[in-house]
């Protein structure tokens, strides 16, 4: 599409892309966006396809794949819904980084061109969707659900915990699965089977808490050699992370809690749990 | 755990793709030049025990340009390894007080760089004295 076509049909673009109806908001300037594009009925390889887009400098990343889908090529195929940075679901490389695409400001490239692909270290399945089976196995993997042998069991009230039992945890559990630390992560890009950050975060988070007594459980998941042992602490994952769950560290910890844990199975191989 | 879908060829120079990734293998790197200083600092202690000449012989070779640039660089790459270790001390060692936790550059002093001059200071004065 043309700089002039784009123009044109930035002055009829719909609701969908925030900021964009009004005539005044239309930007005069253009950017040109290069997706990494792959339909895997018809192309054997991957391949970059750029798409001039009206530079508006309210649009985030993903307002503008919004408005190539919308109104250039609808066969673009990408994953998107909050457009605010809760559901995870938007997440792709930006000129090489990892981001919310939600989050990702077109001013912050301006005027040079943006290049979007999928995450890295994942298959993809179509343009800039990417296949989370794998994700979604390894989340499963680390049990991220409270254990406890009177789970169901609401007759004495709920579980209670206090303000300091929770900030051991808390800041595990804003974490909304964009895979982000993912494709951040070498380790991950290396070891298939390596758990990665963002389930291991997730099963630290359960065994800091107060409530749960599935520590031992979940250890032996833990300590398996694709699990947090292959975690070298690189840290990256932890800078890309968009809600400071800081995974790196909760490895860490992890780590430290493992090591007792191995320990103590050594030295009372049927006597140990916590 | 095996996924269909394309999948992108190996990149093998990852560790220049970004600043973070460069860190951490300057970081792992200083794992040699440590190493390496270790041997020395056997051979010095196996010299000791060879005798008055032989610790003198092995110090006077020490003195040379080489070895003092050896041990230059080796001493800036525990440096550089401490630094970052002491950094990392907040995310692995999170320490609370009540539902507040410390923050990160009061918990490197507390469990990093306090306790490491501490030492050192009681080191230079042991030798000093």
């Amino acid at each position: 599409m043309s700089k002039e076509q784009a123009l044109e049909s930035a002055e009829h673009a719909g609701s969908g892309v925030r900021g964009a109806a009004s005539p005044e908001a239309t930007a005069e300037r253009t950017i040109t966006l290069e997706l990494f594009r792959y339909h895997p009925e018809t192309d054997s390889e991957p391949r970059f396809q750029s798409y001039e887009v009206p530079y508006n400098e309210d649009w985030v990343v993903l307002d503008a794949i919004n408005w190539i889908k919308d109104h250039v090529d609808g066969t673009v195929t990408h994953r998107w819904s909050c457009r605010m940075g809760v559901c995870g679901s938007c997440g792709m490389m930006v000129n090489g980084e990892p981001v919310l695409t939600c989050a990702a400001f077109l001013k912050s490239y301006f005027p040079f061109a943006v290049r979007v692909e999928p995450l890295v270290n994942f298959p993809v399945e179509r343009d800039l969707v990417v296949s989370m089976d794998g994700f979604m196995e390894k989340l499963e993997a680390v049990k991220p659900y409270m254990i406890r042998d009177d789970v169901n069991d609401t007759s004495g009230g709920e579980f209670r915990q206090s303000p300091a039992e929770l900030a051991k945890y808390k800041q595990f559990s804003m974490c909304i699965n964009c895979m982000l630390c993912y494709a951040a992560c070498p380790v991950v890009g290396h070891e298939e089977e390596f758990l990665g950050p963002a389930a291991l975060a997730l099963g630290h988070r359960y065994n800091k808490d107060s409530r749960d007594q599935g520590f031992a459980e979940r250890m032996d998941v833990m300590l398996s050699d694709e699990a947090m042992w292959g975690c070298t602490f690189v840290g990256e994952c932890s800078v890309v992370c968009p809600k400071h769950v800081d995974p790196a560290g909760a490895i860490q910890q992890a780590k430290a809690m493992g090591a007792q844990e191995y320990f103590k199975r050594f030295v009372m191989p049927k006597g140990a749990g916590a | 755990m095996s996924q269909g879908g394309y999948r992108r060829p190996h990149r093998w120079a990852w560790w220049m793709e970004r600043p973070g990734y460069m860190r951490f293998m300057i970081r792992e790197l200083t794992s040699f030049f440590m190493a390496g200083y270790l041997v020395v600092f056997l051979v010095t202690l196996s010299k000791v025990g060879a005798g008055d000449a032989a610790f003198a012989e092995w110090v006077d070779a020490l003195s040379g340009p080489g070895w003092v640039a050896a041990h230059v660089v080796a001493l800036l790459a525990a440096v550089w390894h401490a630094v970052t270790f002491f950094g990392a001390v907040p995310q692995a060692m999170p320490i609370f007080l009540g539902e507040r936790r410390l923050s990160a550059p009061i918990a490197m002093i507390v469990m990093g760089y306090g306790p490491w001059l501490t030492v050192s200071a009681v080191v230079v004065w042991w030798i000093l004295r």
